[in-house]
């Protein structure tokens, strides 16, 4: 293989004449992690209530719930992506539509509400999960005691589901972080993007997917911390096995 | 204080509850029994309407809990409920136990609702465990909380779901003993049990059920000494032997 290794190529200035490689790839970074992190409140609010709704009593409000998860996590993330920038301002009123289109950042936008509402499907299967893994008797010792539906949920039965499938939000946060790479398809200059533009601009491929490589790892390494410091403290005194993960 | 007339409860085509009546005076101690899948679980949560039926009317304290447009919630909050497996909160610490619904239920504030909670464990024996999770305390233990829960609501009326068929043999006497002070005391109590010495201690009445139905009705002294059923003595002398 004949390769010119330029590790220098970093510190030259990138197409936009301003800004080094280095720089513009950090702004990549950057727009990753406002995506991710932007998407995965909406993914995990969102979430949240679906999943709550897929175990409510009433069967109308579990069936809804049940065509929002299957609709949203069935068509491919790639496909939604389209769909929510190409497809929708057309669906809409002109007016809405033009407004749409002309968003300063519509590309960032669009990525959040589409990676958002993706993940909550997945996240309300998480829940939900949480949810059905507890005791029935809890549900009804919450309203044994007076507590409404509501209270029942909101101090009895999420405090504790949420804390059963943390490790499994932690996934979705790293799916979600590695998911607003696709959000390139639409033009938005995240990590992706940006080493694929450093890469067509000075034929460097190994040198700028070396970097944004490294990037994603840091950026979901410091997920992973984060979400084990979570971890320990949503541990639950004399509740289930104590584990040791490594 | 809790009347149940004609009480129907069917899972399809299967008959939980036929036509169940019976009445708890107040300070009355009612013990049911009868054989496993009779019914007893699902009648005791049909009370405060945990379990909804099909037909009948079920009344507390005035108040009918079948009735459109009861508000249940208020309903269950003057009724204790002490449960099979104990359902305490597990994320909770023993007082946090005690105070949730007294705070978010009866808006009682903070310091009132831990000063309820500590008095009321005081008397199941358990202060020393305020501040322990419930996953820390045996099974005994953790059923003289949920009934200390229960009772920090104030209630009109105690309802027990076999509170000690979970328990290890050893830790029966400490639940028992809790609730037959209360029974003393005067508390109105429905109570789903196979022990029998505390249906002889403390109980007024007895109900025997089978196959959904109350077979007996009978005070307490009539029931043990001459059961009229044939179901009910074949029981009896099933669980009586040892």
């Amino acid at each position: 293989m004949s390769y010119n290794w330029n590790w220098s190529i970093f510190f030259e200035p990138s197409l936009d004449g301003t800004h080094t490689y280095l720089t513009t790839l950090l702004w990549g970074a950057g727009w990753t992690l406002a995506t991710a992190f932007a998407a995965f409140a909406i993914a995990l609010s969102l979430g949240s209530v679906v999943g709550v709704a897929r175990t409510a009593p009433q069967a109308w409000v579990r069936a809804l719930s049940t065509c929002f998860v299957e609709v949203l996590r069935n068509v491919p993330l790639l496909v939604q992506m389209f769909l929510w920038y190409f497809v929708l301002p057309e669906l809409l009123p002109d007016e809405l539509g033009t407004w749409l289109k002309q968003l300063p950042d519509a590309q960032f936008y669009t990525a959040v509400v589409c990676l958002g509402c993706y993940h909550a499907a997945r996240m309300a299967e998480v829940v939900r999960a949480g949810l059905q893994s507890l005791p029935g008797g809890q549900r009804m010792a919450g309203q044994a005691l007076g507590l409404n539906l509501a209270q029942t949920y909101r101090y009895v039965l999420l405090p504790m589901a949420y804390r059963i499938v943390v490790p499994a939000i932690t996934s979705e946060f790293l799916s979600c972080t590695k998911n607003t790479s696709v959000a390139l398809a639409i033009g938005l200059m995240e990590l992706t993007g940006s080493a694929r533009a450093m890469q067509e601009n000075s034929f460097q491929i190994f040198e700028a997917f070396s970097a944004a490589t490294t990037l994603y790892l840091a950026l979901n390494l410091i997920i992973i911390f984060a979400m084990r410091r979570v971890e320990r403290l949503a541990v639950v005194p004399g509740y289930g096995t104590p584990q040791k993960a490594a | 204080m809790i009347t149940l007339r004609d009480v129907c409860k069917a899972y399809g085509q299967f008959q939980v509850l036929s036509h169940c009546s019976t009445h708890v005076a107040k300070g009355e101690v009612v013990v049911v029994c009868g054989p496993s899948g009779s019914g007893k679980s699902t009648l005791i949560k049909t009370v405060n309407g945990l379990e909804p039926v099909n037909a009948g009317e079920i009344i507390i304290d005035g108040v009918s809990v079948t009735a459109r447009g009861t508000n249940l919630s208020t309903l269950r909050a003057r009724v204790g409920m002490v449960f099979q497996h104990f359902e305490l909160f597990p994320h909770l610490s023993i007082i946090q136990n005690l105070m949730l619904a007294q705070v978010k239920v009866l808006k009682r504030t903070r310091p009132q609702a831990h000063k309820k909670g500590m008095a009321l464990l005081d008397r199941v024996g358990l202060v020393a465990q305020a501040h322990k999770f419930p996953g820390q305390l045996s099974g005994g233990q953790q059923q003289r909380v949920a009934i200390a829960r229960a009772l920090a609501m104030d209630p009109v009326a105690l309802l027990f779901d076999e509170p000690t068929s979970a328990l290890d043999p050893e830790m029966i006497n400490e639940v028992l003993d809790v609730m037959i002070e209360l029974a003393r005391e005067g508390m109105t109590m429905m109570v789903v049990t196979h022990e029998m010495g505390f249906a002889r201690k403390v109980a007024n009445r007895v109900i025997f059920m089978d196959r959904g139905e109350i077979v007996e009705d009978a005070e307490k002294n009539a029931f043990f000494d001459q059961p009229r059923s044939e179901r009910a003595q074949q029981f009896l002398s099933k669980i009586l032997v040892h």
